[in-house]
């Protein structure tokens, strides 16, 4: 017969484009669901290898059969060759495609036994659903194109076309919103859509205290507000990259403004997933290195909640940050998981206070007397305090009132690109 | 097209690059800076000669792509090898530049770095010519790139840490810890962690920075729960296959990098130990080639 795959019996790839072409139009007529699977053995080369072409043929007509008893009457079965196979799937729906495709990645899983030996194979699949009026061809090459983004990222895996290249990508499961989130991110990462803005932070003299950096993302002149994207690449792991990136980019900033006459120091935000990673002190020390820039001309912003729990990792990066000669400053203090003995512990120069408290004021006296109480505290402990957020003048005479020493928020100044900061910084020296 | 010329690109695009080039922090290797002057200052230069001697720099080369990739440019693909980016930036502003960098040599002077030129060019260049003689799957002008700035953090420790060296020769000699371990015991940071935060600063694609970062982690490379992208993996065991060949051919003394990650580079290029006894021959010209 033709169009008959010789090892196994199965449709050959001409027979599997005929088939596909004749479901395809029946799922366009009948407006019915129409499924293409296509697997790929990982590794096949090397029990091709290892056992010859004939041992290799043994074991694809080994598949070839478990795979005809466990879908029979279900699917047509295809060989395109090699270790490829193809499952047409009609009246089948992408969850139906999914399931089905779980019970072959189970069948390829089976234990194989080959002379001797006892191979545990495993299988990348990709799946695409027909589309109204989609030609079989195209239909086909998605699924194996899914197929191959599956492989791409490592195999034993299986991807939905339209779902690629994004999925598995850090092996963590996402809602959609936040997986176009995760792809943005990455895109910025490769094609330079991050940047920093640096907001002043004055002390109540006037003086510019320090700067600190804010990370900003947008890609093809579409950007995503931090409150979104921080979170994503919090949970994806991204962060610790993107963390990196500004410790550098940071550092790199504090020496323009060296070589540029202002001692100002440059606050960058270090996320937890940073300061748990046994990496962070190499890539503190890198960025340093790097940007050659003054350490005492950085400053590394903790947020608070890092301190719920302090591992000995997180221990040793503080200590090893220290010892670069930058300064620490913790973040968001006052709210979520504020506790007294950790401030104790921390050696930092500055407490943050969270925005919170700000907002409230000066009608809200309980809020005010306990900014005065976190400030007494700060200062017992050495430290500058600093209130984030604040927007009005009132606000501001509030929080200078009770001691607070240096004021951070719209009122003096919105974050501002890079480049716009040494003139704004100029011009409040020449006022 | 010669220096003489002084029309656009703007002049801004001149100082753009010029202050890259010495932003990068790694000096250009003399010899290709005099060979790149030389053959500028001709009647009628050869662009494909004058672009591939800047591609075998690795400062020329990064200060070339992280201008073309700076927001002056704008363009949406990134760029990814030199070559790309000399398409955009033109022969006259990248000239202009190189000979400023010449006349006002203001690098400072970073002892033994003929080694690590020589070595990246060579390595280079054959990861290039390996990605495409076989089908490994990585864009041979990736493996290029790749193969020139994997090292790029040794320059800028040497030029920080005067024991530096010793320490490179402490790693390249140990036959069990990795490269990576050793430099850990002297020195705060390592060449791998460097030269990733400079590739990710001069916009290279992810990919690259991940592979310069891990290019000595056995474990990245080749254990079967490595997180780490097949794509980086490719990168990396193509790399140190070409320093192999490079180390081998120039008699070189043999580092312990191959005998300890260089099984698990074979796996992952799928060649076979018989097969390297052939190409061995096959590359001798590709890696004793002067450019």
């Amino acid at each position: 017969m033709n169009n008959i795959d010789p090892l196994t019996g199965l449709l050959d790839r001409f027979g599997c484009l005929q088939a596909a072409q004749k479901f395809a139009s029946v799922s366009t007529a009948k407006k019915k669901p129409f499924s293409v699977i296509w697997l790929d053995i990982d590794r096949f080369k090397q029990i091709n290898e290892s056992f010859g072409h004939q041992g290799g043929d043994e074991f694809i007509r080994g598949l070839a059969l478990r795979f005809r008893n466990r879908v029979s009457g279900r699917a047509e079965l295809c060989r395109m060759g090699g270790d490829e196979f193809v499952f047409l799937v009609p009246q089948c729906d992408r969850n139906q495609a999914q399931q089905l495709a779980s019970e072959l990645t189970s069948t390829v899983e089976e234990p194989l036994t080959l002379g001797k030996l006892t191979l545990r194979p495993s299988a990348s699949i990709g799946i695409s659903i027909h589309e109204h009026g989609e030609d079989s061809l195209t239909l086909l090459e998605r699924a194996d194109r899914a197929m191959y983004a599956a492989k791409r990222n490592g195999g034993h895996m299986l991807v939905c076309s339209g779902d690629e290249p994004i999925p598995g990508r850090l092996g963590i499961t996402l809602a959609r919103e936040e997986l176009a989130i995760e792809g943005t991110l990455h895109t910025a990462l490769e094609t330079g859509g991050l940047s920093l803005h640096y907001q002043p932070i004055i002390l109540a003299n006037g003086q510019i205290e320090a700067v600190e950096a804010l990370m900003r993302c947008s890609v093809e002149g579409e950007s995503i507000p931090p409150g979104k994207f921080i979170p994503v690449a919090e949970k994806t792991g991204l962060v610790i990259r993107l963390g990196e990136w500004s410790l550098l980019q940071g550092a790199m900033h504090a020496r323009l403004l060296q070589d540029a006459g202002h001692q100002t120091k440059v606050a960058i935000n270090v996320s937890r997933a940073q300061l748990i990673s046994p990496k962070f002190t190499k890539a503190l020390n890198a960025a340093l290195l790097c940007s050659n820039v003054k350490p005492e001309l950085v400053e590394l912003e903790l947020t608070e909640s890092l301190f719920m729990d302090i591992s000995d990792t997180v221990q040793k990066n503080i200590q090893n940050a220290l010892a670069t000669g930058v300064s620490l400053s913790i973040d968001d203090f006052g709210t979520g998981y504020s506790c007294l003995a950790n401030l104790k512990d921390i050696p930092a120069k500055k407490l943050k206070l969270d925005r919170a408290f700000v907002s409230v004021l000066p009608e809200d006296q309980r809020a005010l007397a306990v900014v005065k109480a976190m400030t007494q505290l700060g200062h017992e402990l050495g430290m500058t305090v600093v209130a984030e957020g604040c927007e009005r003048k009132e606000e501001i005479d509030a929080l200078l009132e009770v001691g607070v020493d240096a004021i951070q928020g719209f009122y003096y100044a919105k974050p501002m690109p890079g480049e716009d900061l040494i003139p704004w910084l100029q011009a409040r020296n020449t006022k | 097209m010669n220096l003489n010329q002084q029309d656009s690109p703007p002049t801004e695009v001149d100082n753009l690059l010029e202050r890259s080039i010495i932003d990068i922090g790694i000096p250009p290797c003399p010899a290709i800076l005099n060979r790149f002057i030389t053959e500028a200052k001709k009647e009628d230069p050869d662009y494909n000669r004058l672009a591939s001697t800047i591609s075998t720099d690795v400062s020329l080369s990064a200060s070339l792509i992280k201008t073309a990739n700076s927001p002056y440019f704008g363009t949406r693909q990134r760029v990814r090898s030199a070559n790309e980016a000399l398409a955009i930036l033109g022969l006259n502003t990248t000239s202009r530049a190189v000979a400023g960098i010449v006349l006002r040599n203001t690098f400072p002077h970073i002892p033994n770095l003929e080694r690590f030129w020589d070595a990246s060019a060579r390595i280079a260049r054959l990861s290039g010519w390996l990605a495409q003689q076989f089908e490994i799957g990585i864009r041979p002008e990736d493996a290029y790139t790749f193969g020139l700035f994997r090292d790029c953090g040794i320059p800028v420790l040497l030029g920080r840490f005067p024991n530096y060296e010793e320490v490179l020769a402490t790693a390249n000699a140990d036959s069990e810890r990795s490269f990576i371990e050793v430099e850990e015991e002297f020195m705060p940071t390592d060449h791998a962690m460097v030269g990733c935060l400079l590739a990710q600063n001069w916009w290279l694609p992810e990919e690259i920075c991940l592979a310069i970062r891990n290019h000595h982690d056995q474990k990245a490379l080749a254990s079967a729960d490595s997180m780490l992208p097949m794509m980086c993996r490719k990168l990396i065991a193509t790399s140190q296959l070409a320093e192999h060949f490079v180390q081998n051919q120039l008699g070189l003394s043999l580092t312990q990098e191959w005998v300890k990650l260089g099984p698990g580079c074979l796996q992952i290029l799928d060649l076979g130990e018989e097969f390297l006894e052939t190409l061995y021959v096959e590359v001798a010209p590709i890696v004793l080639a002067d450019e």
